[in-house]
């Protein structure tokens, strides 16, 4: 039988300190990088007018951008997403009379429209307040869900984990400015849901161990069951990243929003369950512990 | 440590037990087989239309049109979201600002300064309600609204007045609804989505459109058609002189820098262009007599208005260039409150070429001096069409629309055009003037006709909305999103392609890592999604593209369910355990953790369809369904196919896992 592991006994809580600080770092770093560069919010967010078009005839970025200016549309962003296809980014201000501003611009050329997404700035304001709410209600249900199926510290375990994992993820599309969509906001969501799939085996593990090694201390026990659930973690996560690469590699570019930010979700969201969510528990528990004693 | 197990582990032995009981006779076999093929067939069943229609050519599309029978099939595939079949998605709301000064009664200088308030603070927080701003600027001014906007039981307390406004707002968007749902069916468009959401906006999608401007302009103008009489020459050169005088007055130098860019363009390509042209209006009174001045920047500063139009002898010209700075002008509202209650001013829709005096051709707008009150507006329109003017006519060849008004329309028509013969009458189209005739002779039969199009097509869609009728109130678009149909086709060529090379990638890795047990696992994956693909043609849910990654993702994670019960089972077969209870066990237990892991995504599954919108909700919908039959295949079919080969009379002697 093929085994990726055999009675795996590696130490992964003893190295907790470590990876709480690699966490802690890159998490201080996400948030002052997003109170700098802020989010490349993309038009669902923010408003304005995304169009792609396609030329019969070949036309270069610059003579578009060129055409563009002379039509009072100061300096958009124009992108090449195919043979002779470009992908054209109005911000809201300049987006309000697109259509008549576009239609003169591109008059005399031989295109076709293939995709316009225009939001107003409105919109772009109520998805963003509607997608907090979103991941905020999302925690709150997965908190409520947990507590009731285990205990109040796995939840906050839990919910740190997840909480983790989307400032990790939102860290890294702020530091490289990628674009923040609704599909990548739908992947976050995923990977809320996904993140937390692996933090429930790891922690099903834990509460059977807790029975059947009674008397072991805990960080013992949890070790043991984050070993024992290895190979599985490995391979669930492995078959997921192969599947969400082979959609960000043919899915397109309408896709490859959700599937870049699926795949930092997928690594992320196995590290967290296996060195924040299950750790948490016993800095928790030790924290715990100490103010009984005190009590006592 | 607290217990809330769904099945608690204490009593796995006696699970074991009951199972080797239940499960291992086969009587209970037989009812999961017959629940299986029951599902299976069901499966099939729904999904047969969709199979049969993907094998359609166009030819068989269009003969089994003819017999009737294409909408019927149609309306049981997989129903394909706006992203994948190309189609245009509009959000429109209600211009609540625009809205409220259309119904205003009364306006005063106090009304203007009022509302500039409201709309400027409105302005700095677009998120606030337009009528609360307006309720509590009144209140703090202690301005009484009722003067502007009278109620119906004439109460009096701001309060009552703007509730009384956001009713009169609300019942615009429901009629603005059903006036859209006209012009769509008029259009002629399948299966359109129209619907309200909240009480300001309405949804419409329209799938594989070929036009989407077209189809916009058809669905938010709000064709308002109007005949209305002009205002004579004196009094219109009367008007010009006063908005030249605010303009001077209020504003010299923003209006300067406004338009130097404008003038002096108008300087350097228009100098045949003399003073008397120029300001042609002006002779009459003398003003400006000497004819033969070139304009210059100080005479444009000393009347910058009249500076930007030209004298076309009949009408007033605006030359293209200057159609921006004049439309600024004329909204100013330094600029209406100096012009009289009873008075608009519009513009021509379209240009007219006029030779210059050095022989070349100059394009112009038209302005025009109007009542504020229509003699008739478009509700009196019984029937509109749209053809080509007839040989023997004077439109010969000229796109029109034929108008025949009901039996009040004609009546009033018939006064209006026998009391004011030899006068001129504008009939506007949504603010803008069509055209604008001398009435010959009284019209008794209650028909006209209108002309001014560019096109055949242009007046094929005026007749549309000419029947539909005009929205009542000023809608805006919000939000856009068209798809063009290769751009559909492309994706899901791609998405179907990143299926199928997933699917592979997952068969390859779990096959090669458990053998036969993989082989099971990666059936009951195919059956997942043929199950989902199913619940989507039954419910007529729709499948979009990122509702396509969710099946690609779905494979990852039904995968998952397998792996958490195969590790069980060789936990249990590497501890000695014999076949049969090692299967047993690693099922019962890992269905703790199969659950509590699915449920979880069940709940983001469940926001996302909440809050998610189109193409996200077709996401959710996807990863809803995929887990619920992730427990079904996952779960439920491969513990049949396990306890067949592991129970049955002839039992495996290897597991192979």
């Amino acid at each position: 039988m093929l085994q990726f592991f055999k009675n795996p006994n590696y130490d992964i809580v003893g190295k907790r300190r470590f990876t709480f600080i690699l966490s802690m770092v890159i998490i201080l770093a996400g948030i002052v990088s997003l109170f700098v560069q802020g989010l490349n919010y993309g038009v669902d967010f923010a408003g304005g007018a995304k169009m792609q078009i396609k030329f019969n005839k070949t036309i270069s970025a610059e003579e578009l951008r060129a055409r563009f200016s002379e039509n009072g549309l100061g300096n958009p962003e124009i992108k090449s997403s195919g043979e002779n296809e470009y992908m054209i980014t109005i911000n809201a201000e300049d987006s309000e009379d697109s259509d008549e501003i576009l239609d003169q611009t591109l008059s005399g050329l031989d295109y076709s429209l293939l995709q316009v997404d225009k939001v107003g700035p409105k919109i772009g304001s109520e998805m963003r307040s509607n997608s907090v709410k979103a991941i905020g209600i999302a925690l709150i249900l997965i908190l409520i869900y947990i507590t009731v199926r285990f205990e109040l510290k796995f939840a906050i375990g839990a919910v740190i984990a997840l909480a983790h994992d989307v400032m990790v993820t939102l860290a890294i599309f702020s530091f490289l400015q990628w674009e923040f969509s609704i599909p990548v906001l739908a992947a976050f969501l995923t990977i809320v849901g996904y993140s937390l799939n692996d933090t429930i085996v790891v922690y099903d593990r834990i509460r059977e161990n807790i029975k059947i090694h009674k008397g072991k201390p805990l960080s013992e026990v949890i070790n043991l069951s984050i070993n024992q659930s290895l190979s599985r973690t490995i391979i669930t996560s492995l078959t997921t990243f192969l599947v969400v690469f082979v959609l960000a590699l043919f899915g397109g570019q309408v896709l490859f929003g959700f599937s870049i930010a699926m795949l930092i979700g997928v690594i992320v969201g196995t590290y967290s369950s296996m060195y924040v969510a299950a750790p948490i528990l016993i800095a928790w528990s030790h924290k715990f512990k100490e103010k009984d004693e005190k009590k006592k | 440590m607290k217990e809330y197990l769904l099945f608690c582990p204490k009593q796995q032995d006696n699970i074991e037990q009951n199972m080797e009981v239940n499960f291992g006779m086969s009587k209970n076999l037989i009812w999961r087989y017959l629940f299986i093929v029951v599902l299976l067939g069901w499966a099939l069943y729904a999904l047969m239309p969709t199979m049969q229609y993907e094998r359609l050519s166009n030819a068989d599309k269009t003969a089994l049109e003819e017999e009737g029978k294409l909408f019927d099939l149609e309306s049981k595939i997989i129903k394909r979201g706006l992203d994948l079949q190309g189609g245009m998605h509009l959000i429109l709301e209600i211009n609540v600002p625009k809205f409220i000064k259309k119904i205003a009664d009364h306006q005063s200088r106090a009304y203007y300064d009022f509302m500039d308030k409201v709309d400027a603070i409105y302005s700095e927080n677009p998120e606030l309600d337009y009528l609360d701003i307006m309720l509590e600027a009144a209140n703090t001014d202690s301005l009484r609204l009722s003067r502007y906007f009278p109620t119906e039981n004439r109460k009096t307390d701001n309060k009552a007045v703007t509730d009384n406004l956001q009713k009169e707002c609300e019942q615009a968007v429901v009629r603005a609804e059903e006036i859209i749902r006209n012009r769509v069916d008029e259009f002629g468009v399948s299966e359109p989505v129209i619907q309200l959401i909240g009480n300001k906006r309405i949804i419409v999608e329209l799938a594989g459109i070929d036009d989407p401007q077209r189809a916009k302009d058809i669905i938010h103008n709000t064709a308002l058609l109007e005949f209305i009489l002009l205002k004579d020459a004196e009094y219109s050169q009367d008007i010009i002189n006063r908005i030249d005088a605010a303009v001077k007055r209020t504003s010299p130098g923003d209006i300067a820098q406004l338009d130097t860019a404008v003038i002096s363009n108008k300087v350097s390509t228009d100098k045949e262009i003399s003073v008397s042209e120029l300001l042609g209006l002006e002779e009459d009174n003398g003003v400006a007599s000497d004819s033969s001045v070139l304009v210059d920047e100080n005479l444009a500063a000393e009347r910058p208005f009249s500076a930007l139009l030209r004298n076309l002898g009949w009408d007033i010209g605006v030359p293209v260039e200057n159609y921006y700075a004049v439309n600024r002008i004329l909204t100013d509202s330094e600029v209406t409150r100096v012009l009289p209650n009873d008075l608009r001013i519009l513009l021509s829709g379209k240009t007219q070429k006029v030779e210059t005096v050095d022989g070349g051709t100059a394009e112009f707008y038209t302005l025009y001096f109007v009542n504020r009150e229509p003699g008739l507006t478009g509700e009196a329109v019984k029937e509109a069409k749209a053809e080509l003017g007839s040989v023997s006519s004077e439109q010969m060849g000229q796109p029109l629309v034929n108008v025949r008004m009901n039996t009040e329309g004609t009546k009033t028509w018939a006064r209006l055009t026998g009391a004011n013969i030899d006068k001129r009458l504008a009939i506007v189209l949504d603010n803008k003037v069509q055209m604008a005739p001398n009435i010959k002779s009284k019209i008794p039969n209650g028909r006209t006709v209108i002309e001014g199009f560019a096109s055949l097509q242009e007046a094929q869609d005026i007749e549309i909305v000419l029947k539909a009728g005009a929205l009542p109130a000023p809608i805006d678009i919000i939000e856009e999103r068209t798809v063009g149909a290769t751009l559909g086709a492309d994706s899901i060529e791609r998405g179907v392609k990143s299926a199928l090379i997933g699917m592979a990638i997952v068969a390859l890795l779990i096959i090669a890592y458990y053998r036969g047990a993989g082989l099971i696992a990666f059936g009951t994956l195919v059956l997942n999604i043929i199950f989902v693909l199913a619940i989507l043609a039954s419910l007529r849910a729709t499948l979009t593209l990122p509702g396509i990654a969710g099946l690609v993702l779905i494979m990852g994670m039904s995968v998952d369910a397998n792996v958490l019960i195969f590790e069980r089972i060789r936990e249990e077969y590497l501890k000695g355990k014999t076949i049969r209870s090692a299967v047993e066990n690693g099922y019962s237990r890992a269905l703790i953790t199969i659950s509590d892991a699915n449920l979880t995504t069940l709940v983001t599954a469940l926001v996302l369809w909440h809050y998610g919108s189109g193409p996200i909700r077709g996401f959710a919908v996807v990863l809803f369904w995929g887990i619920v039959f992730n427990f079904v295949s996952g779960y439920f079919i491969s513990r049949t196919v396990f306890i067949t080969f592991s129970h049955g009379k002839k039992p495996l002697k290897k597991l192979s896992i």
